[in-house]
């Protein structure tokens, strides 16, 4: 199908703007960055339209479903979301050097989700508790907040990058902003990441709701995005009031990333109301 | 704001025991998902010893997020949030109400460079220009005219401040909500077949089935698949009876709950309940053949008026040989037969050509002079529904907004206020840009040079 193709051609842009970001800094000449973005919106753009393709195609089949049902899907959108969001902040900062913290995660998530053994790529029907609008602004805001985190983990990442190289910086280094605006950013991200965090879990309560007759069940996956936000709330409390900043703040958001990715890969290990993810 | 602070209070009020609070209940929450919990728990303790097991279990390992351990955690949240909110609640409500002047040399002491600008103009008309471009951005703006020039000062986002405010109260709304539910709420099941009536419920936490005020009757269960064999639409119709009277029929579907009494009904299984219809063909030797809808129980005369028969059993697979019904004739001398009439007796009789000798049970013929023989089942199904009460639930729908709309107000917005100077200087004028932010500095540095770019704009189109 036409959406699966493109989206392998998505797959190589991203890969390629990571490689333009990379000869960014390393050869420090701007020319590269400006490809890389030109690869990453290009990469965006394209991925956008597979997704209106693959929502068009559901419709066709009579099943009439956002493309966010099953866990290919559900990679494919937290891909987009990362670059979007990413593309946002590039524009605002008007600063390139993150990218090359940012773009392999895409890269590496889209590539995941074409070629891991059992990745189910069909477009499937969904069963009825699955039927809700509920579920799709679940979903649309828990990954914007995944997004978030993520580029907020790639920060922390970041921000050690610059701490190891100390003293003797290459031209690589400098380009890299400065380790207090690391340690904003890194903060907005959170920060935005918590509200859509919010956000997902009450639309997920509310579907529960609707759905299974209880609005919270402590299902393992639903426990783990409690655990994932409170994680992310000592992390606002001990920066706004503790005044932790700089590498504190790194681990907490690399932290923050691992309770993260266990809610939205490592609870299908265990029995869960979810598990039609996997 | 010395006066209440003895040791208790300084300690509830503090930020660090709200830090270690989340974190023992994220902790708390995490071991809930790796050591089985309830039911799963039985399945556990082969693998321990019964000795740590009851240990285990009166420690409360096993219903973690039900035990004393969660309900203290909770409660301490509830009183540090609330400690520390009363605690600093007076700060917020100062700034909220602090009216600034707008004549304040201190807020201009230590104006960066890029904070100001010289401009060919004249005071007055310098000022009048910054008066409107503040009075469009901002909400409360105020004057004063002084010997060295004119002060301006304009305020905005007060609400903000009490951001936080709102979101910690709505964590404590949430507590409320959720102890409403435990301790008013009722979680539980029934399964009605098609046709018949409930007026009890079992329930989830066990213990004797709680009666309720009316009564459901499942009137009808409908599935559809999609073409792959998965289940596409579920359907009961469903009727509430009081005192025997229908008051309300309603179409219950998965995800569109109905709510009834108080309580509200879920559709959450079903499956195949024994005994639904069949539809049998009577054959008389010598022609006469008729077809008759039958149910379990049901009792018929035979066509020719030699007796009545009656359907005893409804079976969809029996034996494994397939669909039967189990079938008593009894003639009119009171003689009886019982024998079972199966669906696919063809394929029976192919493999065991005497069964009837063997098993006459099985014979459709043992009541001369009609042969039985089975059309086919329509399969009657239970509905599976989930009944509960949870007053809780709109207090705790109530937190969700206070959570999201506080948090909005903090991501969005932020108190501040702005000061311009507009002074003589020789023959120009000069613009200088001032504020205070309890948070943001940086976004009002941002926003102080955008103000400042704009006024720089309008002065020089002014000339
Ligand atoms: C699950 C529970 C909690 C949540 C979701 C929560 C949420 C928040 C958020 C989002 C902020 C940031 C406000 C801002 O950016 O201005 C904040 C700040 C704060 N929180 Fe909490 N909080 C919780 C529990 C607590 C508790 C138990 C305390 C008790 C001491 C507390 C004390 C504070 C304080 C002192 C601030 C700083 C307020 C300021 O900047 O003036 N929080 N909280």
């Amino acid at each position: 199908m036409i959406h699966t193709t493109i989206l392998s051609w998505v797959t190589f842009l991203y890969f390629a703007a990571f490689v333009f970001y990379l000869f960014r800094m390393i050869l420090g000449r701007e020319f590269w960055g400006k490809a890389a973005t030109g690869a990453a919106l290009a990469g965006l753009a394209a991925q956008s339209v597979a997704l209106a393709l693959r929502w068009r195609a559901s419709y066709d089949l009579g099943f009439g479903h956002a493309p966010l049902s099953n866990f290919y899907e559900s990679l494919i959108f937290f891909a987009w979301t990362i670059v979007l969001l990413y593309l946002l902040m590039e524009r605002r900062l008007k600063n390139r050097s993150i990218g090359v913290f940012v773009l392999p995660v895409a890269f590496l998530i889209m590539a995941y989700a074409s070629i891991a053994p059992g990745m189910n790529q069909r477009i499937e029907p969904l069963i009825p508790a699955l039927q809700s609008n509920w579920l799709t602004s679940h979903v649309l805001t828990c990954f914007m907040g995944y997004a978030a985190f993520t580029v907020a983990f790639a920060l922390g990442v970041m921000y050690f990058v610059k701490k190891a190289a100390g003293l003797k910086p290459g031209v690589f280094i400098r380009l890299l902003p400065s380790e207090f605006q690391i340690d904003e950013l890194m903060y907005s991200c959170a920060a935005l990441g918590f509200i859509f965090l919010t956000l997902g879990i009450v639309t997920g309560s509310v579907w529960a709701h609707y759905a299974w007759g209880s609005y919270w069940s402590w299902d393992p996956k639903e426990t783990w995005s409690l655990i994932t936000w409170l994680i992310y709330a000592v992390m606002l409390h001990t920066r706004l009031v503790r005044g932790w900043r700089g590498r504190r703040m790194a681990v907490m958001s690399m932290v923050g990333f691992g309770c993260m990715l266990f809610t939205y890969l490592g609870v299908n290990l265990l029995p869960s109301l979810h598990s039609y993810m996997s | 704001m010395t006066k209440k602070k003895s040791g208790i209070w300084s300690f509830f009020a503090s930020v660090q025991l709200a830090i270690v609070l989340l974190s023992l209940i994220a902790f708390f929450a995490l071991v809930g998902t790796l050591v089985p919990q309830r039911e799963a728990a039985a399945a556990f303790a082969e693998h321990i010893s019964p000795a740590l097991f009851s240990f285990l279990q009166k420690m409360q390992i096993f219903d973690l997020y039900h035990s004393v351990w969660f309900i203290l955690l909770s409660g301490l949240l509830a009183v540090n949030l609330i400690i520390c909110s009363l605690d600093r609640f007076p700060l917020a409500w100062r700034r909220f109400r602090m009216k600034h002047e707008p004549e304040n040399e201190d807020v201009f002491r230590d104006v960066p460079e890029e904070n100001t600008f010289l401009a060919n103009a004249d005071v007055q008309a310098a000022a009048d220009e910054a008066l409107s471009l503040l009075r469009r951005k901002y909400r409360a703006v105020e004057r004063a005219d002084g010997e060295q020039g004119v002060w301006l000062c304009a305020q905005k986002g007060r609400f903000s401040l009490f951001g936080v405010y709102i979101v910690h109260v709505s964590i404590l709304v949430l507590i409320a909500g959720a102890i409403l539910g435990s301790v008013f709420g009722v979680e539980g099941y029934v399964h009605i077949p098609e046709g018949e009536t409930a007026e009890a419920i079992s329930l989830r936490s066990g213990g004797q089935p709680l009666p309720l005020p009316f009564a459901v009757r499942c009137d009808k269960f409908t599935v559809e698949f999609y073409e792959s064999g998965m289940p596409k639409t579920f359907q009961s119709d469903l009727t509430f009876l009081k005192d025997g009277a229908a008051v309300r029929t309603a179409k219950l579907l998965v995800n569109h709950p109905v709510e009834f009494g108080g309580f509200r009904f879920y559709q959450a299984s079903y499956g195949a309940a024994p005994g639904g219809k069949a539809t049998l063909a009577l054959a008389q030797d010598g022609g006469r053949r008729d077809v008759m809808n039958v149910a379990q129980g049901f009792v018929f005369d035979l066509p020719g008026g030699e007796g009545t028969f009656q359907v005893l059993r409804v079976e969809e697979n029996l034996m494994k040989m397939g669909p039967a019904v189990k079938v008593a004739v009894t003639s009119r001398r009171g003689e009886e037969a019982v024998f079972w009439v199966f669906q696919q007796i063809e394929p029976i009789k192919k493999m065991s050509p005497d069964i009837f000798e063997q098993v006459p049970v099985f014979n459709p013929a043992l009541f001369r002079p009609y042969t039985f023989s089975l059309l086919g089942l329509e399969e009657k199904y239970y509905t599976g529904l989930q009944v509960n009460r949870d007053p809780g639930t709109p207090v705790v729908a109530v937190s969700a907004l206070l959570l999201i709309g506080g948090l909005m107000l903090i991501l969005f917005s932020y108190a501040r206020a702005v000061w311009i100077r507009v002074a003589p200087s020789e023959n120009h004028v000069l613009v200088a840009i001032a504020g205070r932010s309890y948070k943001n500095q940086p976004g009002l540095q941002k926003e102080m040079q955008y103000l400042l770019a704009e006024l720089k704009d309008h002065l020089e189109k002014r000339q």
